[in-house]
């Protein structure tokens, strides 16, 4: 496999956003990771606590 | 939250796409950065800015039932750990900005949050810059709307007092939201400077199933999650106060999947009551609370109940604001206006190298998101390394 670094754009910072930036950097890949928001996190940040084990969601 | 630590991610935060041309292996992507008013690389986080800030306006993490001050920060552990002016509410920027278009200066100067500032961040002069990306590929994750339950005129949301949405709900459980956790009825507090003293906690809560979703006049879908985040809630009331007594009203419960229907179990026998019908109506009561007027299909009466707090679980609707830069990138929406995906490769869009997951694609819990997130990196790996075989080869 050649050595190219390669670049991923991911557009949205909840949840769904995090978690495909950190399998891709994992991979090896560049993500450039794009939130309209000041701070990532989504609608998950602000829920309270999370189905099943009611654990903060933070 | 790894994000801001890892070395092979770039956090654009506060920015959006602008622009995005080119095809799969060689995109270029215009991001707009906008202006937070604060040195990113100066600011420390201190939060010194913020206590002095005279300037409060409704804060949208807490769903409008807190404050916050004109500087900010999103929410306390928000990633990047950076305040943000709110150039709308910031009563120096309009200034500066009325005495640069020679208006008329009606507002007051003032400059407290860069006088405070020992790292020297504040520049209210910063101005949104434009960047520039190569990428090889797009992940889509932009995410759902929730339904504003206003257009449901007879369930009084907005007039009604104590009649609430569910994220809003989150929002009054939470230890940082406005009520520390305390379970106060929002008619008490909103809008009040402070929290009164010796509040009154809400011990009656209503849960109101299928608030525009499975309802032929808003959306016909499920939005999937709610009969599991009214189950949630309640049980987290439950364990807050024993005294609560919460009620959920829905035509069925569907609670799909491992784990699932032993959670709406384990809430029946904690003396949570689920009731059989579709809710008719909410009416303001006498004492001007909330008044759940519903049928109950398996006594087949009418009957209307008094609570605390009503609490809307509002559907899981397409993103309005993100529709538009999806349909700007040439992808296309399905019927029911999330992006399109196809049954045997159900992460891909419609057009080659932009990929989706989350609720971008359609209504999905936590755990499917972060499960279509995953499955959405693995293809975008597939498709690039493909790509970039072919060019080795050639």
């Amino acid at each position: 496999m050649n050595e190219v670094e390669r670049h991923i754009l991911v557009i949205g910072g909840g949840i769904a956003g995090i978690q495909a930036s950190l399998d891709l950097a994992e991979m090896g890949f560049y993500v450039h990771l794009v939130e309209r928001l000041p701070s990532i996190g989504g609608k998950m940040a602000q829920l309270d606590k999370t189905f099943p084990t009611n654990d903060c969601a933070i | 939250m790894d994000v801001g630590r890892h070395p092979k991610i770039e956090l654009l935060a506060y920015s959006e796409v602008e622009e995005v041309e080119g095809d799969l292996g060689a995109f270029e992507v215009t991001i707009r950065k906008k202006a937070r008013y604060v040195d990113e690389s100066k600011c420390t986080g201190c939060g010194a800015c913020a206590e002095k800030c005279p300037t409060r306006v409704p804060d949208s993490y807490n769903e409008g039932l807190g404050e916050r001050r004109a500087i900010y920060r999103y929410f306390a552990q928000g990633i990047p750990s950076v305040y943000t002016i709110d150039p709308n509410a910031c009563r120096h920027i309009a200034w500066l900005r009325a005495r640069e278009e020679g208006s008329n200066v009606k507002v007051k100067k003032c400059g407290i949050c860069e006088k405070i500032c020992q790292a020297k961040a504040i520049d209210y002069l910063q101005q949104d810059r434009i960047i520039q990306r190569k990428v090889d590929a797009i992940v889509l994750a932009t995410g759902y709307e929730v339904m504003n339950p206003r257009d449901i005129t007879e369930y009084g949301y907005g007039k009604v007092p104590n009649v609430i949405t569910a994220i809003e709900f989150e929002r009054l459980l939470s230890a940082s939201g406005p009520t520390s956790g305390h379970l106060y009825r929002p008619s008490d507090f909103v809008g009040k400077r402070s929290i009164p003293d010796h509040l009154p906690h809400a011990k009656r809560l209503a849960f109101v199933q299928c608030v525009g979703s499975r309802d032929k006049r808003y959306s016909i879908h499920c939005s999937g999650f709610c009969c599991m985040h009214s189950i949630k809630e309640a049980i987290i009331a439950k364990e807050h106060d024993s005294e609560v007594e919460a009620w959920i009203f829905g035509m069925d419960i569907r609670a799909v999947g491992k784990g699932f229907e032993e959670y709406r179990l384990k809430a029946e026998s904690m003396g949570i009551r689920f009731i059989r019908g579709r809710v008719a109506e909410i009416t303001k009561g006498k004492k001007g609370l909330p008044v759940v007027w519903y049928e109950d299909t398996k006594t087949r009466r009418v009957q209307s109940e008094e609570f605390d707090i009503v609490i809307l679980a509002s559907a899981c609707l397409p993103s309005k604001d993100a529709s538009l830069l999806v349909e700007k990138l040439g992808v296309e929406l399905d019927s029911f206006g999330f992006i399109k995906t196809r049954p045997f490769a159900p992460f891909d869009t419609t057009r080659e190298g932009i990929f989706v997951c989350g609720c971008a694609r359609g209504p999905a819990d936590i755990p499917e998101s972060v499960a279509q997130a995953s499955s959405a990196a693995a293809r975008v790996a597939q498709m690039v390394m493909r790509e970039s075989r072919k060019a080795v080869a050639q």
